[in-house]
């Protein structure tokens, strides 16, 4: 019944007029952002950053929470109507719902979509507020070595996750967890890596690396294509799935909520892993797997459903843990220190406010993106139909203002350039940015916690082993690496990532 | 000497092992401590010893593995977008921000060759006034409209 009071205290903070008021700008804006072709919900977070400063701790987190539902709904959108997916999440969206949309069943892939992701996050929400306590008085045992133990346990579960290869994934977090080495060293007080810049001083800030090296980056990676033309945007037709559709629909998406409510409290996993799966399963239990890739309804229902939960659930570790298991969530770390927020343990107890009063108004931000979003679509389509050659200078104005106002440095604008042109190298390169940025958040926490285990044991490193909550975080890296190298889920991993 | 048959490995082998050993440099009078006081030269030197050999290990690989060639990159657009951002920076706190978006905008613009001055124009006086109202006059950041100081 804690959960209910509680949830109930969230809910007295969250519908003031003006956390409902953030909210809803934050749904709309991130739908804004996410609904253009080729920019994900990071891009999107991290470009809308800036626009929550001014605000008041609770007010700005229930911006960012609604920010990232309406980029994750928005490349959904985008996904069903052009086909290009936004992010790799909603790539399952595009195997189905793109099908569906030239059947002219558009809306309904829509609807199906919209409501599927509202159910889920319900239930994520549930989730968290069941769950996130529990864990949180469990994780109050931790110490340094268990704090150790589970980065890199994240660490791993990035590098498995990360397409591609392996060991380049792992170059990319020790490379990562460097750059988020630079700055004071706060227990010698010596300065690392600064060039003598005072800029740098206290690290390299993360809004810039983060929207050069997703943001600007990405927009230099679809400036080497040429434009397609998109003007072959599908009809919607009727909203309303017909009998069918929603008998079809509902158990796909019953399913998916659970596998991805599951899958996103993992580190790392997060909506990618929960969508993929997902679709796995929908092809196996259907009964007409001829008409998965041709606009089958369960294809689109279930990773939909999936992602959001997912979603959702991902924010478990960071708000009991302050872990970030995905490279969103490290954005949403950056917001919160930003708003001088510790995630972890100490929330829920010395804040409860702000912690339920979030949780809270994740659910609303959900029914926000289906109350608001589904009548607007006619709106979201006719921003599509924008040329791209419109927006992306837009796009570059708001990067260069947002970096610039984090604190009025000209300098701070200077490494988002440089960023960029890393981000861009590493495409090129085909490495990914997620397990660097990863990396970069974790760097810092993981070398405190390292230093005090060690000042602990006296040097011996056998304390990760004797302790048996880290031994388990331990064996269950091992695990993880165990199965990369092992040929047979190597294989899975490869057709599963080419889909 | 065989040919490299792995060019995206290569070059960024070549990239993580260039910027290990830079690392190892700059850090080299950063105090290594021991195990039971870590100085701050630790983890630095330890990462980038890692760097180093991951680096060395995809350099080697690539002569072996074969691989996709790198996608060849357009360079006008990536060139245009890197001298907007450093425009922006070396501007704003010049003449304002509405003179600088206009600036910004219409060099980001001129990355693609699709670039129409009569649609250009219209947009990035739309983007300075809403830059203005919403970074300024809603949000309250301390930056000027416009202002003159060379």
């Amino acid at each position: 019944m804690d959960v209910f009071s509680n949830l109930a205290t969230g809910f007295s903070v969250a519908v003031s007029f003006q956390n409902l008021a953030f909210c809803l700008i934050g749904c709309l804006l991130g739908t804004l952002i996410g609904v253009l072709p080729g920019i994900g919900p990071i891009a999107t977070i991290a470009m809308l950053l800036p626009v929550t400063f001014g605000l008041d701790p609770l007010a700005a987190l229930i911006m960012l929470a609604g920010i990232y539902y309406g980029a994750q709904y928005g490349g959904s959108t985008t996904a069903i109507l052009v086909n290009l997916p936004g992010e790799t999440s909603s790539v399952i969206t595009c195997l189905d719902g793109y099908q569906m949309a030239k059947r002219g069943r558009a809306g309904a892939a829509l609807t199906i979509a919209a409501l599927g992701s509202f159910f889920a996050g319900c239930v994520g929400t549930i989730a968290i507020a069941m769950f996130a306590p529990v864990l949180a008085g469990f994780a109050e045992k931790f110490r340094s070595p268990e704090y150790f133990s589970l980065m890199l346990f994240g660490l791993v579960a990035a590098v498995v996750l990360a397409h591609g290869s392996v060991i380049k994934a792992v170059a990319m977090v020790l490379l990562g967890l460097l750059v988020g080495l630079v700055g004071t060293d706060t227990q010698a007080g010596v300065t690392r890596f600064t060039f003598g810049v005072s800029e740098l001083y206290d690290g390299i800030d993360f809004v810039p690396l983060a929207m050069g090296l997703f943001g600007i980056a990405e927009m230099m990676t679809n400036l080497d294509r040429k434009f397609e033309d998109r003007s072959q945007t599908q009809k919607i037709g009727s909203l309303w799935p017909t009998r069918e559709e929603v008998k079809l629909a509902v158990p796909a998406a019953l399913r998916g909520t659970i596998l991805g409510s599951l899958l996103g409290i993992l580190p790392g996993g997060g909506a990618v892993l929960a969508s993929f799966s997902s679709y796995t399963l929908e092809k196996k239990v259907s009964r007409s797997r001829a008409m998965f890739g041709k606009g089958a309804v369960e294809g689109v229902a279930g990773p939909e459903a999936a992602n959001n939960a997912g979603a959702q659930t991902s924010f478990i570790p960071l708000l009991t843990l302050g872990i970030p298991s995905t490279p969103v969530m490290a954005i949403m770390v950056g917001a919160m220190m930003i708003q001088g927020i510790a995630p972890g343990t100490a929330l829920i107890t010395e804040r409860p406010t702000l912690f339920w009063g979030m949780i809270a108004s994740m659910w609303i931000g959900n029914l926000m993106l289906v109350v608001i979003n589904l009548p607007l679509i006619g709106l979201w389509v006719s921003l599509l139909r924008v040329p791209y050659r419109m927006l992306f200078p837009c796009i570059v104005i708001l990067c260069c203002v947002g970096a610039y106002a984090i604190s009025s440095s000209p300098f701070l604008v200077m490494m988002m350039a440089g960023f960029a042109v890393l981000g861009y190298t590493f495409g090129k390169l085909g490495c990914e940015g997620a397990p660097f940025l990863l990396g970069f958040v974790l760097g810092p926490l993981m070398e405190e916690n390292l230093r005090r285990s060690m000042v602990l044991s006296f040097g011996s490193p056998m304390i990760f082993f004797e302790r048996p909550i880290s031994l388990v975080l331990l064996l269950m890296s091992a695990a993880l690496v165990l199965m990369i190298v092992l040929p047979s889920f190597r294989r899975t991993r490869e057709v599963a990532f080419q889909e | 000497m065989s040919q490299v048959k792995h060019p995206q490995d290569f070059w960024s082998g070549i990239l993580f092992a260039v910027v290990g050993v830079l690392a190892l440099w700059l850090g080299r009078n950063y105090a290594f401590g021991a195990m039971t006081r870590m100085g701050p030269g630790f983890l630095p030197t330890v990462l980038a010893w890692g760097l180093v050999g991951i680096g060395a290990f995809l350099v080697a690989r690539s002569f072996l593995l074969r691989g996709q060639p790198i996608s060849p990159s357009a360079v006008r657009p990536q060139l245009m977008i890197v001298i907007a951002i450093v425009v922006f920076a070396l501007l704003i706190e010049r003449v304002g921000l509405a003179p600088t978006v206009v600036a910004v905008g219409v060099i980001a613009s001129l990355a693609t060759s699709e670039m129409r001055w009569r649609e250009t124009i219209p947009l990035t006086l739309f983007m300075a006034a809403l830059c203005v109202l919403l970074f300024i006059k809603l949000l309250g950041q301390t930056m000027l409209p416009w202002t003159w100081s060379f």
